[in-house]
């Protein structure tokens, strides 16, 4: 029971850092960034390559800064141009960059498996309820929660957080008040692919690499956007903690079931509530 | 239609005018010549071509008429397939079963809009992805009825609305088959367009608020919508499972609702017969890039974006480009 509800912290916390990368650059942009899960799995992808022949830690950072490279490339060349376009035609443009990207993926790594071990340090397990349970799980919550902790603060106690904060509620009035949204968008959309390229290569020893992994997860980071409402941090968080468990028990109990319960519970959510747990209405 | 001033409007739908007429009489004059000189392959291809266009215009419907973008337009497409091959498994009178099919995806997507209509723009496409990827779940689970990864074969009734089931399967016979539902569909859309219900769609696209205001009630309409859309993709998903005798989950993946997407895109919705045109380039397009590189996803990827943002007219505003320098006319006026 309670490693069911940890094995469900894991996911959910993978979830909300994934979440939060999209929360992030649609404040400021706008945009839905189709090719997320690409970033996501292209970080595991490069982490693991690094990994392989150097340790963990330079995998992360690796992943870290290629996914950087990544966004802020992608925020310059499409997003600041595209700025005052719809927002749907930039949606469009980012589905053409995940098309590019799974191709590079699959070109560089071939569509196979791929299984990576957790570093020596994080391998072992430890008893949580007279059960063991695997250290590497808990480390992922910890650097989830280091991270969406770390945007938090970034957000709420710095000058630039304030200023991301004020053009994500009012560009208009933001700029007015002299806030350079163009110069703000590299950091947030680089830092929201470095979310996710993180999210890829700490998740890479606890779920494995393929090429489909990205749009697995894209698919279920969307449903916990829409569950928790668009653009909402807190929603996010909220609807991911509640899909990880939903989906950690539903393995257990509902095996059968268990993939199609996120839908399921984003179905019943929107019925009651079109815009989401902490949505603004529309 | 017994108002006459919609009999009017009817009229000027550019569908009923003299080169409205021409497009049609010479498309249908090149699939008739086709299917007389053309290679078994090459009328497969068209055959195939025809079907998925039949999709992007379900899509481009969609975007048109209330600027919705879609990305799990594959869900209505794949339970029209699998919908058909399940039918004629169970020994339902295929005619009957198949209009049943295609009304439960009418009823299921005009429900789905009811309960999401609130839902605009990127939320909307957010949430197509998710119920795209959900059928897509579904249909690989659930083997007992759909024989999960394997597929299920389509066994085609000897006879099929009076015509011999071989035909539906033959590449010349699906070539015009297809054909023949595409230019009806595509006709329909058009005089759809020009009624008073058309016209109150294209009012909810641009400004909700204010048809509300004028005392409409819009969420009908915008359901209504939505399961047009969803119901013709749905012909072409019955179209496809007829003719290739197989269905098999990968239809229901989002990459094909990608796809759709793509084709509406890169013929633009300026016109009716965009989502179709599109949907050819795209298919002959991927036919030569697949033969050339393997990175065929790369160059398309790289084609959407340059589409969407040096061109978003896509083939249609090519199009008006041309008829505009060809009647001397200023690229203005030829748009109307």
């Amino acid at each position: 029971m309670i490693v069911n509800a940890l094995n469900g912290l894991v996911y959910g916390s993978l979830l909300f850092v994934l979440a939060s990368g999209l929360v992030l650059v649609y404040g400021l942009r706008r945009v839905v960034n189709f090719a997320h899960g690409a970033f996501y799995m292209l970080g595991a992808y490069i982490g693991y390559s690094v990994a392989v022949h150097a340790g963990f830690i330079p995998g992360i950072i690796a992943a870290a800064a290629a996914l950087i490279a990544v966004g802020v490339a992608l925020d310059l060349v499409v997003f600041r141009k595209l700025a005052d376009r719809d927002p749907l035609v930039t949606v469009l443009v980012t589905f053409g960059v995940l098309l590019i990207l799974e191709d590079f993926v699959r070109t560089v790594w071939g569509t196979g498996n791929y299984a990576i071990d957790p570093p020596a340090l994080l391998s072992g397990v430890v008893q949580i309820a007279g059960a063991p349970f695997p250290i590497y799980r808990l480390f992922i919550v910890l650097a989830s929660a280091l991270m969406a902790g770390g945007m938090v603060i970034w957000l709420r106690y710095s000058r630039s957080g304030l200023w991301v904060r004020a053009a994500s509620h009012s560009p208009a009035v933001a700029a007015m008040c002299g806030v350079r949204t163009n110069v703000l968008g590299p950091l947030v959309v680089g830092l929201g692919a470095a979310f996710a390229g993180v999210a890829g290569i700490v998740a890479a020893p606890f779920l494995s690499l393929n090429p489909s992994m990205g749009a697995e997860i894209l698919v279920l980071s969307f449903v916990v956007s829409v569950i928790g409402g668009l653009g909402s941090f807190g929603g996010a968080f909220i609807s991911a903690m509640i899909l990880g468990q939903v989906q950690a028990f539903g393995i257990v109990y509902l095996p059968e079931m268990a993939a199609l319960l996120p839908f399921l519970l984003m179905a019943l959510v929107l019925v009651a509530r079109p815009q989401g747990i902490l949505g603004k209405k529309v | 239609m017994a108002n006459p001033s919609m009999t009017h409007s009817f009229r000027d739908s550019p569908v009923l005018r003299p080169s409205g007429l021409i497009v049609l009489a010479l498309v249908a004059a090149l699939v008739a010549i086709m299917t007389m000189t053309g290679s078994r392959i090459t009328l497969s291809l068209f055959a195939q071509a025809a079907i998925i266009s039949i999709m992007a215009l379900s899509v481009g419907f969609l975007a048109r008429t209330a600027d919705l973008i879609s990305f799990g337009h594959a869900a209505p497409f794949g339970l029209g397939a699998y919908g058909t091959a399940l039918i004629f498994r169970h020994g339902i009178p295929a005619e009957l079963g198949i209009l049943l099919v295609l009304l439960a995806v009418f009823a299921l997507f005009f429900v789905m809009g009811l309960v999401v209509g609130k839902l605009n723009g990127i939320a909307f496409s957010m949430l197509t992805l998710a119920l795209g990827q959900f059928f897509f779940v579904a249909v690989s689970k659930l083997r007992a009825i759909t024989s999960g990864a394997d597929g299920m074969n389509v066994s085609v009734p000897s006879s099929l609305f009076g015509l011999p089931g071989r035909t539906f399967q033959t590449p010349d016979g699906m070539l015009v088959i297809a054909s023949v539902v595409l230019a009806a569909l595509v006709i329909a859309i058009y005089l759809f367009e020009a009624t008073r219900t058309g016209r109150l769609a294209m009012g909810v696209r641009e400004n909700e608020e204010r048809v509300l205001f004028l005392g409409y009630r819009t969420k009908l309409l915008k359901a209504a919508v939505l399961a047009t859309s969803a119901t013709i993709a749905g012909v072409s998903g019955v179209l496809f499972a007829l003719y290739q005798g197989f269905v098999s989950p990968e239809i229901m993946h989002w990459s094909f609702s990608g796809n759709a997407l793509i084709m509406a895109i890169l013929g633009g919705s300026l016109a009716v017969w965009g989502p179709v045109a599109g949907a050819l380039v795209f298919f002959f397009l991927r036919e030569w890039l697949s033969d050339l590189t393997e990175h065929w996803h790369s160059v398309l990827g790289a084609i959407l974006i340059a589409v969407t943002v040096a061109w978003p007219g896509g083939v249609t505003a090519l199009a008006k480009v041309v008829r505009a320098r060809l009647t001397g006319r200023k690229q203005g006026e030829a748009g109307k």
